[in-house]
């Protein structure tokens, strides 16, 4: 019992990594483009699907077909951001969410006319790694190196390049921004793309790890709502933390119980979050 | 003035005329079926309305519809309780967790998108915890009732009965909307909307007026459960509780016009009949498409025509005749 307790929390922390990075991503726009993406999690599935189909039909080697379902799930960010965000930005809030959240149907049927409710995936066997009694699957060391290293690419992306410092003064304040001459439309062209691109990313973690289905991002976006909630939303370093103890809290309460009871556990926390402390762990008082 | 009050007194008697002289003229018991359909999403959808016109914009109606689905359901099938008394233990329950929830919600001040969000979440929860007493409800692959035909079971062979019953219902939820139109809730909430901070510094109890629409909307949305499992016989958490059966009742009422008392109708009516459209003409080989176009038609009402279909219409209407609204 004691072996599957610390399996289940080294699995926790191992996908907690991947979980941030998606995280990640979701906090970036909601930081910077002040918008909720209700469809991240559909991204991840239509990014899985993507490299799924790039390797399958077109034959591309494995490696490549990540690269390029990378920069299609890239492009996709920015068109989601060409024709739904940009003309509701002054829109009401709720409309956004709306707008979004219809966007989750038409990527969900999309898939399911393309490709088919079947569950689908790349067989790749990995190694599983043993240390005495604890057994560690190495795709999932593996998605969180990946998912690590990625994160530190991000950070510093955000504080030594140009376009980082502009995307976090968008983020701090949009009217200033324009005043020192960034178009924050540009900004957040950027900012979709690269929180498409990190769908791609977080899919391509993924792939060795899960079989997808045109329902499979649907988890993935509360997921990450209750990580970015419970970090606070628009905190990165919150959000970072969380994910971490969102990963470790499932894994554990889904071995004690089950896969049911730990959704509810951290959808219970989310709601909890929300009405208690909606600045998150890390936020202060608004 | 007086003209435009009488003209739409005569549209809607002859709206309301159609539809209870519509199965008379019905030629199969198929269109009577897609009619009753039309009439439960409209109920439902209706019922929402009632919370999201005052900027209330729940995304979690799921919970009412699952537990007024489930709780007559279950007593039935265990226990053998008539669903008449069934139909209360689940409005109740329903009344009773919409307090709870709606209580934590107004007493922390969630509004706009954050109740949106906390909402979407609660509806969730309660369809995984349906999953999870998979002994009892039978999990995801959801549970039928017992078929046992008459008024005591509340199941009838004919599907007119159901027509009718539901249809009573939907003149009760759009009679209760003009209710609340002329009551002094519907001035408290329109003030708390716009700003709850001068709202309550004159003297309006916010929780008070909040929790008054949400327990009539859960109500009447639980009621509209219990019904829906009495018609179809068949519940599963995937089609009656969670995300996708709150998000698409809420959509209904967009796509019509969620301000306008006919919008939830006009909503329902166009997207049922659309999805039995698709389904027939393009069979399963195709099976999605009808709801692509949906949510593209969604997302361009949202960006385009905010207001939904039936308010859009009569705003150009008023506009072009030069009739302010009554």
């Amino acid at each position: 019992m004691l072996e599957e307790l610390l399996m289940a929390f080294i699995n926790g922390i191992l996908l907690g990594g991947v979980l941030a990075l998606l995280a990640f991503g979701l906090n970036l726009i909601f930081g910077v483009v002040k918008i909720i993406h209700m469809a991240y999690g559909q991204f991840v599935m239509l990014g899985f699907y993507f490299i799924y189909y790039f390797h399958t039909a077109w034959h591309m080697p494995l490696l490549v077909a990540m690269g390029a379902g990378i920069v299609v799930m890239g492009l996709l960010g920015m068109l989601v951001q060409l024709l739904i965000i940009n003309p509701l930005l002054n829109a009401p809030r709720l409309n956004q969410l709306l707008a979004l959240a219809s966007l989750i149907i038409v990527l969900e049927n999309l898939a399911q006319v393309i490709w088919g409710a079947d569950y689908r995936g790349i067989p790749i066997s990995m190694p599983i790694i043993q240390f005495g009694d604890i057994f560690i699957r190495s795709s999932y060391l593996l998605a969180f190196l990946g998912a690590i290293a990625t994160l530190g690419i991000l950070y510093l992306f955000l504080h030594k390049t140009y376009f980082g410092l502009a995307i976090r003064s968008v983020a701090q304040d949009v009217e200033i921004a324009k005043g020192m001459g960034i178009n924050p439309k540009v900004i957040y062209y950027i900012t979709l793309a690269a929180g498409g691109a990190l769908t791609g990313v977080v899919a391509a973690f993924f792939i060795p790890i899960y079989t997808v289905h045109p329902h499979f991002g649907a988890s993935f976006t509360l997921m990450a709502f209750v990580i970015v909630v419970f970090g606070g939303m628009g905190n990165l370093m919150g959000g970072f933390i969380s994910a971490f103890i969102i990963g470790v809290v499932t894994s554990i309460t889904a071995v004690l119980t089950s896969t049911e009871v730990a959704d509810i556990l951290a959808l219970v926390m989310f709601i909890l979050m929300m009405m208690v402390r909606p600045q998150g762990i890390l936020g202060a008082k608004a | 003035m007086k003209r435009n009050s009488t003209t739409s007194k005569i549209v809607t008697a002859g709206v309301l005329l159609i539809i209870a002289l519509a199965p008379l003229l019905a030629t199969s018991e198929y269109m009577v079926h897609i009619g009753t359909l039309i009439l439960l999403w409209a109920f439902v959808s209706t019922a929402w309305a009632y919370m999201a016109r005052f900027g209330l914009v729940s995304l979690g109606h799921g919970v009412f519809l699952g537990i007024g689905a489930y709780i007559p359901v279950m007593l039935f099938n265990y226990y053998g309780v008539s669903p008449w008394l069934g139909m209360l233990a689940g409005v109740g329950a329903a009344v009773l967790v919409a307090s709870i929830l709606g209580y934590a919600c107004f007493r922390f001040g969630l509004i706009g998108d954050y109740f949106a969000l906390v909402t979407l979440a609660m509806a969730e929860v309660v369809s995984l915890a349906i999953v999870a007493c998979r002994e009892v409800t039978g999990g995801s692959l959801g549970c039928t009732l017992k078929a046992s035909v008459g008024w005591a079971s509340f199941q009838f062979d004919d599907k007119r009965y159901f027509y009718y019953i539901i249809f009573a219902f939907l003149l009760l939820a759009l009679y209760i909307w003009r209710l609340i139109d002329k009551s002094r809730m519907r001035l408290a909430l329109t003030a708390i909307e716009e700003s709850e901070l001068a709202a309550s510094s004159m003297g309006v109890s916010i929780i008070r007026f909040k929790m008054g629409i949400t327990l009539l909307s859960a109500g009447l949305t639980a009621m509209g459960g219990v019904l829906y499992a009495q018609y179809v016989t068949y519940i599963n958490p995937g089609t009656i509780s969670g995300v996708g059966v709150s998000l698409s009742t809420c959509f209904k009422a967009i796509l019509g016009g969620m301000f306008n008392i006919f919008g939830p109708l006009a909503g329902s009516a166009i997207m049922v009949s659309l999805e039995e459209y698709f389904r027939i003409s393009f069979d399963t080989g195709f099976l999605g498409v009808s709801e692509i176009i949906f949510g593209v038609v969604l997302l361009v009402m949202i960006i385009f025509l905010p207001k939904g279909i039936v308010g859009s219409v009569s705003e150009w209407l008023n506009k072009r005749f030069g009739v302010a609204r009554s």
